[in-house]
């Protein structure tokens, strides 16, 4: 008896903390993810960013909510970097069950993942969602093989934004800087820095966005039509690298080490001004005393290069209906709100500055609206204006790796090393990672 | 008939069937010591199991996806069946990350098992105030978190940061260090950062190793007239031996293994120069167009780093027994 009472103790002793660890792990793993189809009336998303994109969606819930009450949007808060690693092991291991309704993804990304994974996406269907309302640049990103993919949500158009009284100081206006060449930036720009010992621009070492912009707003792009990498001998990208050295090295563009140290450069006031998306304007009013003296102009041009215009884009992101999600009730929603509603974006846009892709948007009288921090020039309409003439660009299955390749030939090139070498370098290291 | 004959006498001649082939030994299988050994399994099993599911299988799975070749979730079988890891061989980026990640090994390895042990034999001392406060003290930084201590680090390494004001105050440099933007200084931030972290680590490890040195062995090399220095070399250290080998193979294998700071301080620095190995990894699985037939290729070439310099240095070590 005594031995048999030790065994069954030892027995439980050894089952209890297993059976434990079982039921922790198996209860853990339901309750997480936050998967689709809950209820008939709830969506699930995935998206990024509190002050923007989350914001919208809970406007949008709200404009749902009039003509269905007992809709409900469940967000998950993912920030893109933990978002697209999720949705790589998703696919990978084909759990497309863990899928919320509807996620959010970075245009850039939009050919890497159809390509790659094609059964997280759904369809977008076009009876539903009217995409002549879109810019075709947009659009194009979230299409593959012809088959939509994605409603574009937030503008990437690129501004140029200057302080005006830093101009002043030096004797120019906005308008000196309005419809320029590149050449004729750097000069009036050196003219500035002479007069009153600011820079401006400055952007993160180490990052293309700049070259990249400068690159699409002359139609131009690191990939053909059949996603063959042209970085080696693509004389608008050359003309890019050239400016953005010019810049650098004359002092006009300061290169700083992380996104805080950037956005500290214009809201600290060591720099006055800078190109980049228009949803850099949130950042830029985040110093209150600056109220007043900004203002905002189209792009300079790339003189030389065929087909130069004065526009182009950084970013943006579109949304997917994925492939596990209540697709007509998450369709009926996006058209609806982000492919139908002016009130929507009326509402969104002087809150958190989200400036819509979706054109009729642009009609509203909110958009009209002076701005009070920009010298009351009414930013939003100009920038919608401007949306409408940048040039698409190929993004392609490899776009991450072709950038990231001129991001480490440009750090080189400003170094010291020769252009064409370095440009062979990033082509020959694209082409190998595309083997 | 005894009444207090031991438990495994009593239930082994219970547990004895009638039966016709009996064992050699004549005694029933479940005998004292193969029962405790079976016993011995039973507990291992639960444990074993898991190790076997969660890691083992894993592995095995990871070297036959390193024999395959595919994007997203479409593999086939290399044709060579070790492309992936002749690719490795031409792959630029791979090699700077290797050379960067040898250099931090190279450097910071010696120094942090250097000053760890310094400084455990100094907390060692009997005359020291306040030990347990400063071991607290040196321990903390690696209980700090991970991406907490890299935001510090890269704010203090700004343009405009602490570490530059301070040396143009003190008129030792006459323009700011751009420290993350260059690869030698960043690098050194790294391996820094590195030194900050673990040092206090394996100083844990070596504090306890020193308390078990037989004091009379230090004090007879104080009889004999041998001063600090020589009594730490000659006698501390020989007995520090199997710590030192042990922590030698650990920080080995952390550093080639090197992930964290590589991503959180300076992601990947520069132009790539700053990026382990690891880092390459994730960067070819989850951030650029996924391969992960060549990620694996890539893990399993660290495993036979990591493998090859532990088996050296398990040589070396024994050796001088």
């Amino acid at each position: 008896m005594h031995a048999f009472t030790k065994k069954v103790t030892m027995a439980v002793a050894v089952a209890l903390p297993l059976t434990l660890a079982l039921g922790a792990c198996s209860a853990g793993g339901g309750g997480g993810g936050g998967g689709a189809g809950g209820d008939e009336n709830t969506l699930t998303v995935w998206a990024w960013d509190p002050t923007f994109n989350i914001n919208a969606l809970e406007e949008a819930e709200k404009v749902y909510q009039e003509e269905n009450p007992d809709f409900t949007l469940d967000i998950v808060e993912t920030p893109w970097e933990d978002l697209e690693p999720k949705l790589t092991t998703l696919a990978q291991s084909s759990q497309y069950g863990e899928l919320p309704d509807i996620f959010l993804m970075q245009n850039n990304a939009f050919q890497k993942n159809g390509i790659n994974y094609p059964d997280l996406f759904t369809e977008i269907d076009t009876d539903a969602v009217d995409f002549s309302q879109f810019p075709e640049a947009v659009t194009a990103y979230s299409t593959v093989d012809g088959v939509n993919y994605g409603v574009p949500f937030d503008n990437g158009t690129a501004i140029q934004a200057l302080r005006t009284d830093v101009l002043e100081e030096a004797g120019y206006t906005i308008d000196d800087f309005t419809d320029i060449t590149w050449d004729e930036f750097i000069t009036k720009a050196e003219d500035v820095l002479a007069k009153t010992g600011m820079p401006l621009l400055s952007g993160q070492a180490g990052s293309a966005d700049t070259i990249m912009m400068i690159l699409q707003s002359a139609g131009a792009s690191l990939f053909d039509e059949d996603g063959n990498p042209t970085i080696d001998d693509n004389p608008a990208l050359d003309e890019a690298i050239d400016i953005y050295t010019r810049l650098v090295d004359s002092g006009v563009f300061v290169e700083v080490n992380s996104w805080d140290e950037y956005l500290g450069t214009f809201v600290n006031g060591s720099v006055a001004g800078t190109i980049n998306g228009i949803w850099i304007v949130g950042s830029i009013q985040g110093d209150e005393d600056q109220a007043g003296n900004w203002a905002v102009t189209n792009l300079p041009r790339a003189e030389g290069i065929d087909g130069a215009t004065q526009f182009s884009a950084n970013g943006g992101s579109s949304w997917v209906v994925s492939s596990n999600a209540n697709v007509d009730l998450a369709t009926d929603f996006l058209a609806k709100t982000f492919a139908g509603s002016n009130e929507l974006y009326d509402t969104i846009l002087p809150t958190s500055g989200a400036v819509a892709n979706w054109i009729p948007a642009g009609e509203s009288t909110v958009y009209a609206e002076p701005n009070e921090f920009f010298g009351g020039q009414p930013i939003f309409a100009d920038v919608v204006a401007f949306g409408a003439e940048v040039p698409s660009n190929n993004t392609g299955a490899y776009y991450y790796e072709g950038r990231d390749a001129v991001s480490a030939a440009v750090t080189q090139i400003i170094g010291g090393a020769d252009l064409k070498t370095a440009l062979g370098e990033a082509q020959a290291n694209v082409e190998f990672a595309m083997e | 008939m005894t009444t207090t004959a031991p438990p495994s006498e009593r239930t082994s001649r219970r547990a004895a069937p009638p039966r016709g082939n009996r064992t050699p030994s004549d005694r029933p299988w479940l005998s004292g010591a193969r029962r405790r050994s079976l016993t011995g399994w039973g507990f291992l099993l639960p444990a074993a199991l898991l190790i076997m599911v969660m890691s083992f299988i894993p592995m095995i799975q990871a070297f036959v996806l390193s024999l395959q070749t595919g994007r997203g979730a479409n593999f086939n079988f290399a044709d060579p069946l070790w492309s992936n890891y002749t690719r490795l061989l031409d792959d630029e980026i791979f090699k700077l990350t290797l050379q960067n990640t040898f250099i931090y090994l190279l450097i910071q390895v010696p120094i942090m098992l250097i000053v760890a042990l310094v400084l455990a034999s100094v907390l060692n001392s009997k005359n020291l105030k306040f030990k347990s406060f400063w071991r607290t003290a040196i321990f903390l930084p690696c209980a700090v978190s991970l991406v907490a201590y890299s935001l510090v680090f890269r704010t203090i390494f700004a343009n405009d940061g602490f570490v530059n004001d301070l040396l143009l105050g003190l008129s030792l440099i006459d323009a700011p260090i751009n420290w993350l933007g260059s690869p030698e200084t960043a690098r050194f931030v790294i391996i820094l950062g590195l030194l900050w972290r673990w040092t206090g680590y394996n100083m844990v490890f070596y504090l306890a190793a020193l308390q078990n040195i037989d004091h009379s062995t230090i004090e007879a090399a104080k009889v004999d007239g041998a001063n600090a220095l020589k009594t730490f070399w000659y006698v501390t250290v020989p007995q520090l031996k199997p710590m030192i080998l042990l922590t030698a193979i650990m920080s080995t294998n952390g550093t080639l293994q090197l992930f964290d700071e590589s991503w959180a301080l300076t992601r990947g620095g520069p132009a790539y120069q700053t990026m382990s190995m690891s880092h390459y990894l994730f960067e070819v699985s989850f951030l650029k167009n996924p391969n992960f037939g060549y990620a694996s290729a890539l893990s399993y070439v660290i495993l036979i780093l990591v493998a090859i310099l532990a088996f050296i240095q398990l040589k070396v070590g024994d050796k001088r027994d």
